[in-house]
C-alpha cells in the first residue's frame, strides 16, 4: 500500500452546497491516484480553504461548486490565498461552477480571471482534472 | 448498555411542548381543541385503517408540494382523482430548516407574482386552520413529507390539520438532509414528534408514524438501511407510537430487493416483539428508485413500471412513485396523475400474490439478516443509559455509516459497490460491526464481477448512476 505521495490537495464545496456525492467521489479517486486528500467536504467558504491550506502546506486546491454558487464566492480566490503567503498554489475549480446555460469560453474567462489554473464546467470525468494536476505538478507551482 | 424498554418514554413534556406552541405560528393551537377535531376527521384518514381494507395491490402514493394553498387544494383533488390512496403533502426547504419567516415571505411573494418562489407548501406559515380545508370531503390518509431535523412545530401544525400520518425520524432526517445539525438533538426532537402521535393516538384512530429508508439513496447497503428503520421503529414504540412503517429505496437489483424486504419485514417485527411492543403493527413501504432518474421520458417510464412491478413482488403496503418528469424538476399535477395511473396499471396486470424466492435471494437475505443482528446487537451493547444515547454513540463510532451523508458525524470509512447482480456490496466495512465472515463472503460477491479493469470512482460513477445508461 505505501506508496510516493503524488501531492497534498484540499478539496472542498463552496457556499451553501451541500452536494456530497461528487465531493466523496474526488476524494477516492485523488486517492487512488496517490494524493493525500484533505477534504472540507460542503458549506465552505473561501476562507476555509485558505486556513486548510495552510495548515496541511497543500500543493493544490480543489473548489467544487454544483448548484452555482461559485461565481459569488470564488471572485478574489486567488487574493485571499497571496494575502497569507500562499499566491503561487494551484487552484483548481470544477462542477456546475455558474448558475444557468452560459458559453464555456466565458464561464473559463470568468473564473481564470478570479485566479484559476484551470476550470472544469460540466467535465462529468474527474480524471482529466487529475492528470492536468499531476502535470502540474512535475512543471512546479502555477504562475502567481 | 441500552436497550429499547417501554419505560423510556418521555415524561413532562407539557413545558417544552407549552413552548412549541407558543410560537405566533401554531396560532393558538391546544392539544385538547386537536384531539376532538382528529376524532371527528373521517376515518380512512389514519394510515392503519386504509392499510387493513386495502386489498392485494400495494397502496399508491404519488410525491406533491406547492407554495399556494389554491394550487396544493387543486393538486390534492387531482392527485385523489387520479387514484392515489395516499395524498401527500411536501413541505418547502425553508420550513424544513425551521426558517418560517423566510418561507411566509416567499410566500407572499408567490401569491402576489403568481410564481413559485418555494419548492413545497409552506403548512407554518399558512397554518393549521386554513390547512385543515385542503382536505374537506377526503377521506383517505394525508402523508407529510419533509426532512426536517426539528420538526416539532411542523407536526404540531400537521396533526391539527387532520394529517395522520408523518414522515421522518432522527436518524433519517438528519444524516441525509443535513451537513451539521446535531444528531443527539435531532433524535430527541423526534422523540417529542413520537411522543405527541401516541398522545393524539387512540385504539381505532392511531397517528401513524413512517420512516424513510432510502436514507442518501446512493449505494446504500440494505444491511445499514434496515439497521436504521428497525431503530427508528423501536424509538418511536419506546414513545408509544402503534403504527409505524418501514422503508427502503429500490436498490437495483431484484434479488436484493426481494431479500431486503424479506428481512426488513421479518426483523422488524421480531425486535418490536422482543422488547415488548407486540401492540405496535409495522408496514412496508417500497420507494421508486431515488437515484438519479434518466432525462428521457420513455426511459423514465419504463423504470418507473419496473419498478411498480417489484413493489407488487416484495410485497409492500405501499409503494412512493415518481414521475417521468423526476429529472426535470418538480413534475406537474397531471403527470403526477399518471404516474399514479401508470404504476395501478402495472400492480393489476403484474399482480403477485405469492412470495417470490430462489436461492439466490434466500443467500442474500441470509447474509443482510446475519448483518442486521449483528450491527444492532453492537448498538445494544454501546454505553448509554437510554436506548437513543447508545443510538447516538453508534455513530460517533462508525457501527452505522451512510455512504454520502453529508453529516459531519457520518465515518464515511464504510465503501460499497455492485456486484454482477447490481447488489449493493460492502467493499470496506469501516467500522460497522458486521463479522469477519459475511465482510468476507460481500468481497467473494463482489468479486464475482471479475476485474472490471477500470479505477474505483469510475466504477462507482457508473454503480452510482446505473439507471443513466
Amino acid at each position: 500500500m505505501e506508496k510516493v505521495c503524488a501531492g497534498r490537495v484540499v478539496v472542498g464545496v463552496i457556499g451553501d452546497d451541500i452536494h456530497v456525492v461528487g465531493n466523496r467521489i474526488m476524494q477516492l479517486a485523488l486517492e487512488e491516484s496517490g494524493f493525500q486528500v484533505f477534504n472540507l467536504r460542503t458549506r465552505n467558504r473561501p476562507e476555509h480553504f485558505c486556513q486548510a491550506a495552510l495548515e496541511v502546506n497543500a500543493d493544490a486546491v480543489f473548489v467544487s461548486s454544483l448548484n452555482g454558487e461559485g461565481e459569488y464566492w470564488c471572485a478574489d480566490f486567488r487574493r485571499q490565498f497571496a494575502d497569507v503567503g500562499l499566491g503561487g498554489i494551484l487552484l483548481y475549480v470544477g462542477g456546475n461552477v455558474v448558475v444557468g446555460k452560459r458559453a464555456m469560453a466565458d464561464v473559463v474567462s470568468l473564473f481564470t480571471g478570479y485566479g484559476f489554473d484551470r476550470v472544469y464546467h460540466q467535465q462529468p470525468d474527474i480524471g482529466v482534472a487529475i492528470a492536468d494536476l499531476l502535470e502540474d505538478l512535475k512543471r512546479g507551482k502555477a504562475q502567481a | 448498555m441500552a436497550r429499547p424498554r417501554r419505560d423510556a418514554r418521555r415524561t413532562a413534556l407539557e413545558h417544552t411542548r407549552h413552548q412549541v406552541l407558543s410560537h405566533p405560528l401554531a396560532r393558538g393551537i391546544t392539544p385538547r381543541e386537536v384531539q376532538d377535531y382528529l376524532a371527528k376527521v373521517p376515518r380512512r384518514r389514519f394510515p392503519r385503517v386504509a392499510y387493513d381494507e386495502r386489498g392485494p395491490l400495494p397502496c399508491i402514493q404519488p410525491r406533491g408540494g406547492v407554495p399556494l394553498f389554491e394550487a396544493q387544494h387543486a393538486l390534492t383533488r387531482r392527485l385523489s382523482e387520479a387514484g392515489a390512496d395516499f395524498v401527500p403533502l411536501t413541505i418547502d426547504s425553508y420550513t424544513r430548516h425551521n426558517q418560517y419567516d423566510t418561507a411566509t415571505q416567499l410566500l407572499r411573494r408567490s401569491e402576489e407574482e403568481g410564481k413559485d418562489y418555494l419548492n413545497g407548501y409552506p403548512l407554518v406559515s399558512h397554518g393549521h386552520e386554513l390547512s385543515r380545508e385542503l382536505y374537506t370531503g377526503i377521506d383517505k390518509p394525508i402523508s407529510l413529507r419533509h426532512g426536517t431535523p426539528d420538526a416539532r412545530l411542523l407536526a404540531e401544525v400537521a396533526l391539527a390539520s387532520g394529517i395522520a400520518e408523518i414522515e421522518g425520524g432522527g436518524i433519517c432526517y438528519c444524516l441525509p438532509y443535513s451537513e451539521g445539525f446535531p444528531l443527539d438533538r435531532c433524535l430527541l426532537y423526534w422523540q417529542y414528534v413520537d411522543r405527541i402521535c401516541a398522545l393524539y393516538s387512540t385504539e381505532d384512530r392511531p397517528i401513524h408514524r413512517e420512516s424513510f429508508g432510502p436514507l442518501s439513496a446512493t449505494l446504500v447497503p440494505p444491511a445499514i438501511a434496515i439497521a436504521v428503520q428497525i431503530i427508528e421503529a423501536l424509538l418511536a414504540a419506546e414513545q408509544g407510537v402503534v403504527s409505524f412503517a418501514v422503508s427502503f429505496g429500490q436498490t437495483g437489483s431484484l434479488i436484493q430487493d426481494v431479500a431486503a424486504a424479506r428481512v426488513l419485514k421479518h426483523l422488524t417485527r421480531s425486535y418490536l416483539d422482543e422488547f415488548g411492543f407486540e401492540t405496535t403493527r409495522a408496514y412496508l413501504v417500497y420507494h421508486q428508485w431515488m437515484g438519479q432518474f434518466p432525462q428521457q421520458r420513455e426511459k423514465a417510464a419504463a423504470l418507473i413500471a419496473g419498478s411498480a412491478m417489484i413493489s407488487g413482488m416484495v410485497g409492500a403496503d405501499k409503494v412512493v412513485v415518481k414521475t417521468v418528469d423526476e429529472a426535470l424538476g418538480v413534475p406537474r399535477p397531471e403527470v403526477n396523475a399518471e404516474a399514479v395511473d401508470s404504476v395501478r396499471y402495472m400492480l393489476r396486470i403484474f399482480a403477485c400474490a405469492a412470495p417470490v424466492t430462489s436461492p439466490l435471494i434466500d443467500r442474500e437475505a441470509a447474509l443482510i439478516k446475519s448483518e442486521v443482528r449483528s450491527i444492532i446487537g453492537a448498538i445494544f451493547d454501546l454505553s448509554g443509559d437510554v436506548f437513543w444515547e447508545s443510538v447516538y454513540r453508534a455513530f460517533q463510532m462508525g457501527y452505522l455509516d451512510i455512504p454520502f451523508s453529508p453529516h459531519s458525524d457520518n465515518a464515511n470509512l464504510l465503501v460499497s459497490m455492485r456486484d454482477a447482480n447490481k447488489s449493493i456490496r460492502i467493499v470496506d466495512r469501516g467500522h460497522v460491526p458486521i463479522s469477519d465472515a459475511d465482510a468476507e463472503q460481500e468481497r467473494a460477491l463482489l468479486a464475482s464481477v471479475g476485474d472490471r479493469n477500470d479505477k474505483t470512482y469510475r466504477q462507482l460513477l457508473g454503480d452510482i448512476n446505473m439507471m443513466m445508461v
